[in-house]
């Protein structure tokens, strides 16, 4: 990790201050009055009618219409809205591998304080909660430069300990989340995926939009080791004497699998999957993903 | 399985096979250890591919040390039974053991060729037969005095080998000996399995004194009951315990003759070169006997006979020698000098040379010194204690002065007692002291003597009115645990009246070299008769020797003998003088008495100078041998690089000449710089001279497993009844490749396989 406070490489914040300004154009809500958000809510401003459907509530439902053509429909408006960005961070013991100058954990604190940046530079709010099994620091949503700092402060003092619980986590901190909006999980997924997935539907139903950032090690996918190991599980998964070789072809398998259903389980709730591997440059992989994004709201909102 | 191996020792190479085992198996122990977060995949991967990957690696490590085990059994070349689970994989092998014989008797010449070269040729004819393709095989047993096995060895390198075979060894053969190397290796071959496939073959000359151990009452003695037939004889139960051997381990030995075409073929030899009588000092003329044996059938004429003496020759004698008989040729001779001398007799040469020409090496001992202590000198010779003493060791000559014609092997020298107190006193002189009527010595001088006795030389103490109190003679001398030089203690003085009666010798050792010039009947009583009117009654030590014994009644001992260190101690319980015996006064009596008895005391141990071939010695020289010389009979030189060693009688011994260096009989000598060369022969033993052969009746009626084959035969039949058996070392070999191949390609295809994953 960089040495500056809010530990973030100079050289990618300052990368970063220009993906900011792409930012503003593509991230709905980032500028609050001066986007319209892509969420369909009540609001001041008339939007469309769309057929009632049961569990709406009654005072949506316009009587006019009602009264001239006999069918229930609902009034939607265009809601301003103000972003509310929720930085989870799995600081995990699995979180502290890395074969490169720098681990997961470091990369994903890097791309939340990009994130963090980024939003509150556009007067929104943003706040951080940093977990392993369970939740372990956490930063409610506000804005203005004091926040920035506290999050970033935060994200310099966490360490990685502890076991992985990503499904467990996201379960418990669904309901806590006070405001709604973009919850962006830095984490390696190295977790049951039923329990993931459960996680992650309790922060959908709450109104929340979920994008998994999956933080991995180039080495993790490749598995490109040399003799004979003692691997040492991170999270007090045991010793274990492997010859790598031997087992390559079946670990990877193991390990796409995982990745591939992790993937499949986002696209099925249509929240954002971003496989982010730690020898990609930081800047390129959140300005591609945000490209992506502007480019699904420009082609007409859907994900 | 394997019946055994052509290299065994090799095979202990199979054991490499867990070469590959032991490195996988360290290599367990160096894991690099490293942290790993996705473990849950690892885990996942390792359940899935476990069993598999085992099994892959487990088919790696047995191919790998199947490879090592069968490259090294092949290379042990391994054999077994025709009808064997590996039968079907051997390749017939034939392991031929061949002994030739290389006693001195093959060196006989028949026409153009000798036994010896006949023999060789023959081997070589035999070995071409074989396949060394096939894994045929050869050990080839030069047999001499003792075998010298050549090893296994291929067809092609024996033949090389058999061709640079030229001459006979100059020694007898030892059959037990050589056949004891066949049953070893038939042992070996057999590796427990009770049979024996080696096929053996004895090529000699039917020498019938090679065979007289088997041969029982012979019907045609050799020369004069033959005491080397004799010795022969006592090989007898170890040859045929050895043919046993052979028998039971299925073995059969061919005898091929190819001795000379007659049973019993004309040799005359020299068998013997000695001294008439033993040479005891320098001067003087020596009669030397060269004995001739004729070994024919028929007699032998006027053959002439010359003597070497020194390097000079001696006129030619010529005698007749009858059939089977042995005549001596007598040669005068002087030998002037103390020292070795050489002596080479020389005959005619005939069809065996070896035996025409015997050289020996005669020693002829330097005067012994003899120190006389006179413990009662006296003008008057009668009275004086060692007058009569004195005048044997040195006879007078016509002037009457000592050193005169007569021979006398002593150099002695007269002193009185006090001499002995001088502290210049150098006792390194004498060879014998002689303490004649001594009074009690001081006790410096019983050191000094103590130390020269312990050197090796001799004392000799003698009794008298001069000695004193006999308790203080003990105190000086004698110690109850043997660590005085006394070997009896004195206990009483006994006189009898020269007027009433007298002692005489009641018994003596005969057989003392001191004393057996008395064995002889004729001189018996100049001994025993002699009359001792006084003496001295001593208990001799338990291992203290009674040489001679009064007739008293405690038998009561006159000379006794002791060994003290390296020397030795006699005690003569009389005087010298006549004042208590009349053995001086008696000359026949005392001067063989005392030539006798101290040239043994003081005479030197020679190590042997006439060896048998192969034999080592070691030589003793009186200076310090500077660049010491061995000189060959054919004149070829070696230094003898070992340092000397000087022996405690104060020579040196020179550094051991091996028997390596006298393998052939002859004259040899070592020779050092500024010293006179001291000379050694090396004799063939005589039997080889006797030619005499068996019998093919004979040879059948040994043993059952020696059976005689016609010259020339192949004989190969022979080696058809035992089992059949070839080496399987190509089969092996071959599954070694397959598994080298095999463990490159599947070690290939894993890698193959885990890098693209």
């Amino acid at each position: 990790m960089g040495a500056t406070q809010a530990g973030l490489d100079p050289a990618v914040l300052d990368r970063l201050s220009h993906l900011s300004l792409v930012a503003r154009r593509v991230v709905e809500g980032f500028m609050g009055g001066h986007h319209t958000s892509a969420h369909r809510g009540s609001s001041v401003e008339f939007a469309q009618h769309r057929p009632y459907a049961p569990g709406d509530e009654l005072r949506t439902i316009d009587w006019r219409v009602f009264a001239r053509s006999d069918r229930l429909v609902v009034k939607e408006y265009v809601e301003e809205t103000n972003l509310s960005c929720n930085l989870l961070l799995d600081a995990s013991e699995s979180m502290a591998f890395g074969s490169l100058d720098w681990t997961k954990f470091d990369y994903a604190r890097w791309g939340a304080a990009a994130l963090a940046h980024l939003v509150i530079s556009q007067r929104d709010t943003a706040g951080l909660v940093v977990f392993d099994e369970e939740h372990r620091r956490k930063v409610p949503p506000a804005n203005g430069a004091p926040q920035l700092n506290a999050i970033l402060s935060t994200l310099a003092e966490a360490q990685p300990t502890g076991p992985t619980a990503v499904g467990s986590v996201l379960e418990l901190l669904a309901p806590r989340l006070r405001r709604r909006g973009i919850t962006a999980i830095f984490s390696d997924f190295f977790d049951e995926l039923a329990a993931i997935e459960s996680g992650v539907k309790r922060l959908v139903y709450g109104g929340h939009e979920p994008i998994l950032f999956q933080v991995l090690d180039p080495l993790e996918l490749s598995f490109e080791l040399d003799g004979l190991l003692k691997l040492e599980g991170l999270e007090a998964t045991g010793v274990h004497k492997i010859d790598p070789k031997a087992i390559r072809e079946a670990y990877i398998e193991e390990i796409r699998g995982h990745n591939q259903r992790l993937a499949r389980a986002a696209r099925s709730l249509s929240v954002d999957y971003v496989r982010m591997s730690t020898d990609q440059p930081l800047d390129g992989v959140l300005a591609g993903y945000l490209a992506k994004r502007s480019a699904r709201t420009r082609g007409g909102g859907a994900r | 399985m394997f019946e055994g191996f052509v290299h065994p020792a090799l095979a202990a190479g199979a054991g490499l096979a867990a070469v590959p085992l032991l490195i996988h198996l360290l290599n367990r122990q160096r894991h690099r250890p490293l942290q790993w977060a996705a473990m849950r995949f690892v885990l996942a991967a390792y359940r899935r591919t476990r069993r598999r990957v085992q099994l892959e690696n487990l088919l790696l490590l047995f191919l790998r040390m199947g490879a090592v085990a069968l490259i090294a059994l092949a290379l042990a070349r391994p054999f077994a039974s025709g009808d064997s689970a590996l039968g079907p994989l051997t390749e017939r092998r034939r392991d031929l053991v061949l002994v030739v014989d290389a006693s001195a008797s093959t060196g006989y010449r028949e026409e153009v060729e000798t036994v010896f070269e006949r023999i060789v040729e023959r081997a070589s004819t035999l070995v071409s037969a074989l396949d060394g393709a096939s894994g045929d095989r050869v050990n080839v047993i030069r047999a001499g005095a003792w075998p010298r096995s050549l090893g296994w060895m291929d067809p092609d390198k024996t033949r090389a080998v058999l061709s640079d075979l030229s001459a006979p060894f100059d020694e007898v053969l030892d059959l037990a000996a050589a056949l004891g190397e066949v049953q070893a290796l038939a042992l070996e071959d057999a590796a427990g399995s009770g049979a024996s496939g080696l096929e053996v073959r004895l090529l000699t000359d039917l020498q019938r004194s090679s065979f007289a151990g088997l041969l029982g009452a012979s019907p045609d003695p050799p020369l004069d009951g033959d005491a080397a037939e004799g010795a022969r004889a006592e090989d007898a139960p170890r040859l045929a315990e050895v043919l046993e051997g052979l028998s039971e381990l299925g073995v059969r030995v061919l005898v091929e003759d190819l001795g000379p075409t007659s049973t019993r073929p004309q040799n005359l030899s020299i068998v013997d070169v000695r001294p008439v009588q033993p040479i005891h000092a320098a001067g003087g003329r020596v009669e030397v006997a060269v004995t001739v044996a004729n070994h024919g059938a028929t007699a032998r004429p006027a053959e002439r006979v010359a003597l070497v003496h020194d390097g000079n020759r001696l006129p030619v004698r010529r005698l007749d020698v009858p059939a089977g008989g042995r005549v001596d040729a007598i040669f005068s001779l002087s030998l002037d000098t103390p020292g070795a001398h050489t002596l080479v007799a020389e005959l005619d040469g005939d069809r065996l040379a070896v035996d025409d020409r015997r050289a020996s090496v005669e020693i002829v001992p330097p005067a012994v010194r003899v120190l006389v202590v006179n413990g009662s000198p006296a003008d008057d010779f009668e009275q004086d204690e060692v007058a009569y003493l004195m005048l044997a060791l040195e006879p007078l000559d016509a002037d009457g002065l000592p050193g005169g014609a007569l021979l006398a092997p002593f150099e002695a020298d007269e002193v009185t007692p006090d001499f002995l107190v001088s502290p210049d006193l150098d006792l390194r002189w004498a060879d014998v002291v002689v303490l004649a009527n001594t009074p009690p010595l001081p006790d410096s001088v019983v050191e000094a003597l103590e130390k020269r006795v312990a050197a090796g030389a001799a004392l000799v103490v003698a009794l008298g009115d001069r000695i004193g109190d006999l308790s203080r003679v003990n105190a000086k001398l004698f110690r109850p645990d043997g660590s005085g030089l006394l070997p009896a203690e004195l206990s009483r003085h006994v006189v009898v009246s020269r007027r009433e009666s007298y002692y005489r010798v009641a018994g003596f050792e005969e057989d003392h070299p001191a004393l057996a010039f008395f064995s002889d009947e004729a001189w018996r009583p100049l001994l025993t008769e002699i009359p001792v009117y006084e003496f001295v009654r001593a208990r001799p030590l338990e291992d203290a020797k009674v040489l001679a014994y009064l007739d008293d009644e405690g038998r009561s001992p006159l000379l006794v003998e002791r060994s003290w260190d390296r020397g030795r101690v006699y005690l003569w319980t009389s005087s010298l003088s006549r004042a208590w015996t009349d053995v001086p006064a008696s000359p026949k009596t005392l001067i063989p008495l005392v030539h006798e008895w101290l040239r043994h005391a003081g005479a030197r141990s020679e190590p042997p100078r006439v060896v048998t071939p192969g034999e080592p010695l070691r030589l003793l020289v009186e200076g310090f041998p500077r660049s010491p010389e061995l000189v060959r009979p054919d004149g070829s030189r070696r230094p003898l690089d070992s340092e000397p060693e000087q022996a405690p009688d104060g020579r040196w011994r020179l550094p051991t000449i091996s028997g390596e260096e006298t393998g052939r009989a002859g004259l040899y000598a070592v020779t050092v710089e500024g010293g006179r060369a001291e000379p050694f022969a090396v004799q063939i033993d005589p039997r080889e001279g006797d030619l005499t052969r068996l019998s093919p009746q004979e040879v059948a009626g040994l043993h059952p497993a020696l059976e005689l084959v016609a010259r020339g035969e192949s004989g190969s039949e022979a080696g058809d009844d035992g089992p059949q058996r070839g080496e399987i070392w190509r089969s092996l070999a071959l599954a070694a490749l397959i598994m080298l191949v095999a463990e490159s390609l599947w070690g290939a295809w894993l890698g193959i396989r885990r890098r693209v994953a």
